[in-house]
């Protein structure tokens, strides 16, 4: 057996393993009033449990290992003389440092984070707006018009005025309606897409672990 | 850090941020990115720290008191799923010797895998069937709102159409009685009517929310400028 024949086989055992233990575990009136259905729940809930507790301690060590690795490539992207790097290490050691002296102290937080992070998302308004105005100008067809003119409508709805009652009315029926069942078809397509990938790695077609 | 210190690197870091607006010239540029770097060893300092606060150190705390268990093998299993965790993460550092490729690579299948399942039961419980559920089902008190009714049609054709418009085929050879029929093709276009719409609405909640950050941001910086 290969290296991918060997990990899809791991793969197919864990899988079957973990989703048999998720459906039927911890779920009683699955095996209606057979005696002992208690007792062999809880025992099928016990793989999944155990695996679940195994993959959450691998994730937060692998996410130790992607930050470690983070720090090497910019040490490395240091020596070659990329001044960024510097900052951005900089930055890391005094935030580890602040966090060991000032336990529960959130103002870093508070000062830096926060910051930093609402301008970034303010700074997408200005992408959006100008993402939408372009919108017109590459596709100015039949499509292009219905959605700048429900994004429009939902813009103007949200507006608190009187004279725009009418268009608060049109926007809360789209919102209810054409947006609810389009963001329900969205949500179906992606449950259906998580299945299927999924199913692809459970049953070893999955690129990402055959090396 | 006092409040006064928290709003002065506030104020500095958002106008830093805030530069990108001016376009790309190099001093510009240089502020805008210090930010953005400061930012990513930031965040990388915090998620090392909650993952080792959150996750590993709890668990490690866990394993050490012998009156407690994730499970009911007791706190020896504890130890063993532990350990067995940190071996594997010390395997995924073997990825780069190629003879020990089969091991790291079931390391990942176990990880993917394990994450994969959570993902189709979550979805199949928690999505698929619920929607599926509630789009399908006409409340009883229904039939005296036609309304009503009328509304729960065109949320059950939008759902049914759009989720068509996702249907993909390859076309077959010309000449082979190619593409859809005209009815497939109706129904894709009514699909992508509550999809554009959809899409659009989420664009302008985008947009709303963004600009309410901005609002916020612009009035810290004109508050701060006063004081």
């Amino acid at each position: 057996m290969g290296s991918a024949g060997m990990a899809a086989f791991v793969a197919f055992v864990v899988g079957v393993t973990t989703i048999l233990s998720l459906l039927l575990g911890d779920n009683p009136a699955l095996f209606g009033g057979v005696p002992g259905s208690d007792e062999l729940a809880r025992r099928l809930a016990l793989p999944g449990d155990v695996l679940l507790r195994l993959v959450a301690i691998v994730i937060a060590v692998s996410i130790v290992i992607g930050i470690a690795n983070l720090l090497f490539a910019h040490i490395g992207r240091l020596a070659r003389g990329k001044i960024y790097s510097a900052i951005l290490l900089a930055s890391f050691a005094f935030t580890i440092y602040w966090t060991i002296t000032n336990k529960g102290d959130t103002s870093l937080l508070e000062a830096v984070q926060v910051p930093i992070e609402s301008a970034l998302a303010a700074l997408l308004f200005v992408s959006l707006a100008y993402g939408g105005s372009r919108v017109m100008q590459k596709r100015a067809d039949v499509w292009g018009l219905l959605f700048v003119a429900v994004a429009l409508i939902v813009l103007l709805g949200s507006i608190p005025l009187e004279g725009l009652a009418p268009v608060k009315a049109w926007s809360d029926w789209l919102m209810a309606i054409p947006v609810s069942a389009g963001g329900r078809a969205i949500l179906l397509g992606i449950a259906l897409g998580s299945v299927v990938a999924g199913v692809r790695a459970l049953l070893g077609q999955d690129r990402a672990y055959r090396g | 850090m006092t409040e006064n210190a928290i709003a002065l690197v506030s104020f500095v870091l958002t106008l830093m941020v805030f530069s990108y607006m001016l376009g790309d010239l190099p001093l510009i540029r240089v502020l805008y990115r210090s930010a953005v770097y400061i930012f990513v060893g930031m965040t990388a300092a915090f998620t090392l720290v909650v993952s080792y606060e959150g996750l590993i150190l709890p668990y490690l705390q866990d394993i050490q008191n012998s009156g407690t268990s994730w499970t009911t093998l007791g706190n020896s299993a504890d130890v063993i799923i532990f350990f067995t965790a940190l071996l594997f993460g010390a395997l995924l550092l073997l990825k780069p010797v190629r003879s020990l490729t089969w091991l790291t690579n079931s390391v990942y299948a176990v990880v993917i895998v394990v994450g994969a399942s959570v993902a189709v039961v979550g979805a199949l419980s928690g999505t698929l069937f619920p929607l599926l559920h509630t789009t399908v089902t006409i409340p009883e008190d229904l039939s005296a709102d036609f309304g009503a009714l009328v509304d729960r049609l065109i949320i059950f054709v939008g759902t049914m159409t759009a989720l068509f418009y996702f249907h993909y085929q390859t076309r077959a050879k010309s000449g082979a009685g190619a593409g859809q029929s005209r009815l497939g093709r109706g129904f894709r276009h009514i699909g992508k009517v509550f999809i554009v719409t959809a899409l659009a609405a989420i664009y302008a909640s985008t947009i709303l929310t963004s600009l309410t950050i901005l609002s916020e941001r612009v009035s810290f910086l004109f508050q701060f400028g006063a004081t």
